[in-house]
C-alpha cells in the first residue's frame, strides 16, 4: 500500500506543533493496559535532543578508510570535494574522534572532529551510534515539516488510533492530569511531547518561572491566586478544546512556578562547579541541558512536588544548504557539533557527579540527513543518518548499517535509499526501531507496539518486523 | 444566512474590529454598529498603505520602531495584514544578518499587503532579504541551490498537497525553477541585480540539463508541461514567467492552486482556527466561496478577498458568548496581538527607545515579546511561526501573565503608565466613589477589555469573590489610592491573564 500524505495527514489530524487540537484523544483501550512500571518507578531520566534542520549525518559519523566492502570512504572522497566551499573531511581531520566500525562493511568510522566531546563519552562506554536511521515516506517529499510530523508522531501510516507525539503517547499511557512528567526546555511542548492525558512544562528559565503579583500588594497574592485558579479550572473543564488546552497550561504553569523555580537557586548553590562548567561553554544547548540537570538534581534530592523525568530540548541551524564547512573553528557544523558535544560531556559528567549517569538516557535526532553529494558548499536534503544515544546504561557500539554512499546506489534525487530487505547489508534502521528499543528497554514499556502501529505493505520498503532489541540498551 | 448586506450588531462590531485590528475600543464598536458587513469592510479597507519603513541601525531599533508604529497605527488592519505576510514569506535576520534589507523588506510587505498578489509575489523574489534569508544569492550556474525554488512552491504559492491531498509539483520541478533563479544579486542598498552572463543558467551552458520545462506530471498542463524559458527569452524575465505559470497552476479539481492556497491561508488567518498546512479538504467549501466572490483567481487582487472574508458568515460564526460549545472555534491570539491590543485598550505607550513597560519587571517589549513565543523580524523558520495552540505552554502563559503584571504595575503620571480611570465613563465615575458595587466594576473593567461576554458567570463570580475579598468588602472605596492600586488594577491584571482574553 503507498502512503500517500493525504492518508498521513487525514487519519493523523496533524498533531505537530501549530495544529487544532481536536477533543477526542485517547479513548483508545489499547493505551490503558497495565504497562511495566514508569520512569518514577525504574528511577531513570530519559531527555530528547532533536538537531532541528536536518543534520549532515555523512558528515557526523564518516567513513575513516575503506573496509571490506562498499568502498565508503572511497565513495566519500567523490562526493564531498576538497579546495574551496568543499566539505570533505580528511583523515588527519578525523583520527582524533576514531569510534568503533560499520561490522557488516568493516568500515572504520569517526565522528565529526567538532564531536570530541562524544568521542570522550565513547572512551567512557557510554555513547552508542545507530546507522542508518530513516522512515520510508521522507524521501518522497523531502520537506522538513513533512519529516519532522513523521519523527515526532512516530505513526507515518496516520492511524487514528496513535494520536500525539511517541513520547507523549507514553506519558499519557502512565501518568495522569495533576503529574507533571516531563519538561520541555522551550518556548513550547516539543510536539514529540504532546498529549492531553497529562501536564508536560514548557519552560525556557527555571529562574525566570515564578508567578508574578504586584510587589506592592503582596497581601493581595492570596486573592489573586485563588481567583486565577478558579478562572483555570473553569477552563479546565470546559467544553471547547482550545480554552480547555489553555486551562490546563495555566494550571500546570501556577502550579510549578512554586515547585520548579527554586530549583534553579539549589542548584547554583549546591554545584557550583559544574555550574560554571556550563557557563564556560556560553551556548545555549549547554545552557538548556544545564536547566535539564537542575531539575534532575532535584528529583534525585527528593524536592516534594518536582517529579519530571523527561525531558526535550533542541538545537538549531543545522539546515546547512550553504556554508556548511568543515573542520574550521568558524565552520558552522562544526560549530554547531561542538555546542552539542561540548554540552553533552559536561551534562554527563554532571549526572555522573551526581551518581546518576547509570540512570540516564539521552537521545539524539534529526529530521532526515543530507545528500550524499555536496552542492556548491553545501547540502540539500534528505538521506538516511545517524542517531546517538548517550548514557552510563548504554551499550558502547555502532548499530545499523551503513547507507551506501556509492553514486550509482543513489535516487534521482542524490540520497540513499530506504530500505528494509532483510540481508540487505545496507539495511536501514527504521527510526521506529529506535523509539522502540528505548521504550522497551528503558521506559519500561512491555510491548511498544501499543504505541508505535506498524506500516502495511511491501515488507522491503516499509517497517513491517519491528525489532525492540536492537541492543544499544 | 448573513451577506454583505447584514447589519452589525454590537458584538458583531467588536468581533470584526477585534479580528482585523489590534483589540476594539468602545467608540469605534459604537461606530461600526449599524453599518452592513460590506460597509464596514469597505470602510477598514479603504486606505492606502503607509510609505512607513521601520528605521534604525540595529536590528533592535527596527523592530521597535514597528511595535511603536503598530501601538499608534490608524489603520490596524494594514499592520494585521503586515503581519500575516511577515508570517508568508517569512524571512529572518538572524540569517540575513542585515536590518537596513529587513525594513526594506517590510516596507514592500505593507506597500503590497492588500493589493495584486501576483505582482506582489514577483517582487518578493527579488527582495534582498528573501534572497538573502534563501539562498538565492548563492545559487550559482554551476552548482544551483534549490531552497527558494522549493520554498517559493511549498510555501509561498502552491503548498505541497493541494485540498485534495495530490501533489502539486515534483523534484524535478524544483530543480528546473532553481535554474531561473541562478544569477541573482543585490547591491549595497539592497537593490537587486542580475549577473546575465557570470552566474546564470543558459541552456546552451548546460544542455544537459534538460529543457527549461516544469509542471509536466502536475497544473494541468498536459504531459509537455510549460516551458519558462523560452516567451520571454533566458535571463532576467524568467524569474516573472515562472510566477506567471505558478499563477496558472490548477489543482486536480481544475480550479487556479494558489488562489485556493491564499484564500485558505487569509481565511485560517483572519476567521477560524485551522491547521496552516496541508490545505484542509474541510475549507474547501468556504474557499471556493471566498475565491468566486471575489474573482481572486482571475485578478489576484487581496482586497476583495479580504472583503469576501469579512461579509461571511463564517468569520461572524466564531463571535460566540460565553460558555463556548465543544463545537466553537476560537482562535488564539499572536503574541503581537495579545500586546498590541492591550496597550492600545489601556491607551499605554512604551517607554523609551528600549521600548519596555513601565512597571513591574520592566522588560523590553522585545524579550516580553520573545518569551510569549514571537521575536518579529526572527520568525524561527522559513515556515514562520506556529499558531493557535503552539503560542500555548507554561512558558509562554508565564509571559503573557508577567506582561499583564507589569501593565498594571506602571504606577505614575504620562501616557507610559496605566490611568484605568481614564478609561471609560463608567471607570471615571467608580474612580470617585468611596462605596463603589463590585458588579459594576466588573462590567466597566470587561467592558474596556472588550471581554463582557466571553466570561461565564461563575467567571464573574470568581473575579467578584476576589474584588470582595470573598464577600467581606460588600463595596470597595476606590477614592482610596491603595484600594485602586489593589483591587482595580488586580481585576484589569486577572481578566488580561484569563483563559478568555487569550482567544478571540
Amino acid at each position: 500500500m503507498a502512503l500517500t500524505r493525504r492518508q498521513f495527514i487525514k487519519r493523523t489530524g496533524l498533531v505537530a506543533a501549530g495544529s487544532y487540537l481536536g477533543p477526542s484523544f485517547f479513548r483508545n483501550p489499547l493505551l490503558r493496559q497495565a504497562l511495566a512500571a514508569n520512569l518514577n518507578d525504574l528511577d531513570r531520566y530519559f531527555v530528547v535532543l532533536f538537531l532541528d534542520g536536518g543534520n549532515d549525518g555523512l558528515n557526523t559519523v564518516v567513513p575513516l578508510a575503506d573496509g571490506t566492502s562498499g568502498n565508503l570512504r572511497t565513495a566519500y572522497q567523490a562526493a564531498r570535494l576538497t579546495g574551496n566551499g568543499g566539505l570533505q573531511l580528511s583523515v588527519s581531520d578525523l583520527t582524533a574522534t576514531a569510534i568503533g566500525m560499520d561490522i557488516t562493511s568493516g568500515t572504520p568510522l569517526a565522528l565529526h572532529p567538532g564531536l570530541i566531546g562524544l568521542k570522550h563519552l565513547w572512551d567512557a562506554n557510554a555513547l552508542a551510534v545507530i546507522q542508518g536511521c530513516g522512515d520510508p515516506i521522507s524521501l518522497n517529499f523531502l520537506s522538513h515539516e513533512f519529516s519532522r510530523g513523521v519523527w515526532q508522531t512516530g505513526n507515518p501510516g496516520g492511524s487514528s488510533t496513535f494520536e500525539g507525539g511517541w513520547v507523549g503517547r507514553y506519558l499519557a499511557a502512565n501518568y495522569g492530569g495533576s503529574d507533571v512528567p516531563g519538561v520541555s526546555i522551550s518556548d513550547s511542548v516539543a510536539p514529540e511531547f504532546l498529549q492531553t492525558g497529562t501536564s508536560v512544562l514548557a519552560v525556557n528559565r527555571l529562574a525566570d518561572f515564578g508567578f508574578p503579583y504586584d510587589g506592592n500588594y503582596t497581601d493581595d497574592a492570596p486573592f489573586k491566586q485563588d481567583a486565577f485558579s478558579a478562572l483555570y479550572s473553569q477552563a479546565n473543564s470546559a467544553a471547547q478544546a482550545t480554552l480547555r488546552y489553555i486551562g490546563q497550561g495555566g494550571a500546570a504553569t501556577l502550579a510549578a512556578t512554586g515547585s520548579y523555580q527554586p530549583l534553579s537557586g539549589l542548584y547554583e548553590s549546591d554545584r557550583s562547579g559544574f555550574n560554571q562548567a556550563y557557563d564556560n561553554l556560553d551556548s545555549g544547548v549547554a545552557r538548556d541541558l544545564r536547566e535539564v540537570a537542575k531539575i534532575i538534581y532535584g528529583v534525585k534530592q527528593g524536592v516534594p512536588n518536582v517529579n519530571a523525568r523527561s525531558f526535550e530540548l533542541s538545537n538549531g541551524g543545522y539546515d546547512t544548504h550553504s556554508d556548511q564547512g568543515t573542520s574550521g573553528a568558524d565552520d558552522q557544523h562544526n560549530q554547531l557539533h561542538h555546542e552539542v558535544g561540548d554540552a553533552l560531556e559536561v551534562f554527563y559528567n554532571d549526572c555522573l557527579d551526581m551518581g546518576v549517569a547509570n540512570k540516564l538516557c539521552v537521545i539524539v535526532w534529526s529530521e532526515f540527513s543530507r545528500r550524499i553529494q555536496q552542492n556548491d558548499n553545501g547540502t540539500d536534503h534528505g538521506s538516511q543518518g545517524p542517531m546517538l544515544v548517550i548514557g552510563g546504561a548504554v551499550n558502547r557500539g555502532v548499530y545499523g548499517n551503513h547507507p551506501n554512499i556509492n553514486q550509482d546506489a543513489l535516487n534521482d534525487d542524490g540520497n540513499t535509499l530506504y530500505s528494509q530487505a532483510a540481508g540487505d547489508p545496507y539495511r536501514s534502521t527504521d527510526f521506529r526501531d529506535v523509539y522502540g528499543t528505548l521504550l522497551k528497554h528503558w521506559l519500561g514499556v512491555a510491548d511498544p507496539l501499543t504505541l508505535l502501529p506498524v506500516d502495511s505493505g511491501d515488507p522491503n520498503a516499509y517497517w513491517t518486523s519491528p525489532n525492540f532489541d536492537l541492543g544499544f540498551i | 444566512m448573513g451577506d454583505q448586506n447584514t447589519v452589525l450588531s454590537a458584538a458583531d462590531a467588536r468581533h470584526l474590529l477585534r479580528r482585523s485590528g489590534f483589540g476594539a475600543p468602545a467608540a469605534q464598536v459604537a461606530t461600526f454598529t449599524g453599518m452592513t458587513r460590506g460597509a464596514a469592510a469597505d470602510r477598514l479597507l479603504r486606505f492606502t498603505p503607509a510609505k512607513f519603513k521601520p528605521g534604525g541601525k540595529t536590528i533592535f531599533t527596527v523592530h521597535n520602531n514597528w511595535i511603536k508604529y503598530m501601538v499608534t497605527a490608524s489603520q490596524p488592519l494594514q499592520e494585521k495584514l503586515v503581519l500575516f505576510w511577515h508570517d508568508h514569506f517569512s524571512t529572518s535576520n538572524d540569517k540575513v544578518d542585515f536590518p537596513a534589507l529587513m525594513a526594506n523588506q517590510n516596507l514592500l510587505l505593507r506597500t503590497f499587503c492588500k493589493g495584486n498578489f501576483k505582482s506582489f509575489a514577483k517582487a518578493i523574489n527579488k527582495d534582498a532579504a528573501m534572497m538573502e534569508f534563501l539562498d538565492t544569492v548563492r545559487n550559482q550556474k554551476e552548482q544551483p541551490n534549490e531552497n527558494y525554488a522549493r520554498e517559493l512552491q511549498e510555501l509561498f504559492t502552491l503548498g505541497v498537497t493541494d485540498y485534495n491531498g495530490n501533489r502539486n509539483y515534483e523534484q524535478e520541478d524544483i530543480v528546473q525553477i532553481a535554474r531561473a533563479f541562478t544569477g541573482w544579486s543585490y547591491g549595497r542598498k539592497g537593490v537587486p541585480a542580475f549577473d546575465a552572463e557570470g552566474a546564470h543558467d543558459y541552456m546552451t551552458d548546460f544542455p544537459e540539463r534538460g529543457p527549461k520545462v516544469i509542471y509536466k506530471t502536475h497544473g494541468g498542463f498536459g504531459p509537455g508541461g510549460r516551458d519558462f524559458s523560452q516567451s520571454a527569452g533566458e535571463g532576467a524575465a524568467e524569474i516573472d514567467q515562472v510566477v506567471d505559470i505558478i499563477f496558472d497552476h490548477n489543482d486536480s479539481d481544475g480550479r487556479k492552486t494558489v488562489a485556493r492556497y491564499i484564500a485558505g491561508k487569509l481565511f485560517i488567518y483572519f476567521a477560524q482556527p485551522y491547521p496552516k498546512r496541508p490545505a484542509q479538504p474541510a475549507l474547501k467549501p468556504i474557499v471556493d466561496q471566498l475565491v468566486a466572490a471575489s474573482q481572486f483567481d482571475t485578478t489576484w487582487e487581496i482586497a476583495a478577498l479580504l472583503r469576501a472574508i469579512f461579509v461571511n458568515d463564517a468569520f461572524y460564526a466564531t463571535n460566540v458568548p460565553a460558555p463556548f460549545a465543544e463545537n466553537d472555534l476560537k482562535s488564539v491570539k499572536w503574541p503581537v496581538d495579545y500586546v498590541v491590543g492591550t496597550l492600545r485598550l489601556l491607551r499605554m505607550k512604551l517607554k523609551s527607545k528600549y521600548l519596555y513597560v513601565n512597571g513591574g519587571n520592566y522588560a523590553s517589549i522585545r524579550d516580553q515579546l520573545g518569551n510569549m513565543g514571537q521575536v518579529l523580524l526572527a520568525p524561527p523558520s522559513v515556515f514562520g511561526w506556529n499558531w493557535e495552540t503552539a503560542w500555548v505552554s507554561s512558558a509562554t502563559l508565564l509571559a503573557r501573565y508577567n506582561f499583564a503584571n507589569d501593565l498594571i504595575s506602571a504606577r505614575g503620571s504620562g501616557s507610559t503608565h496605566f490611568h484605568p480611570e481614564k478609561l471609560s465613563a463608567q471607570l471615571k465615575a467608580l474612580s470617585t466613589s468611596a462605596n463603589a458595587d463590585p458588579n459594576a466594576i466588573l462590567t466597566a473593567v470587561t467592558d474596556v477589555l472588550g471581554v463582557t461576554d466571553q466570561l461565564t458567570t461563575t467567571d464573574q463570580t470568581n473575579l467578584l469573590n476576589y474584588l470582595t475579598e470573598n464577600g467581606t468588602q460588600p463595596t470597595l472605596d476606590l477614592t482610596d489610592y491603595h484600594t485602586r492600586n489593589r483591587k482595580l488594577n488586580g481585576l484589569f491584571a486577572l481578566v488580561l491573564q484569563s483563559p478568555a482574553y487569550q482567544v478571540h
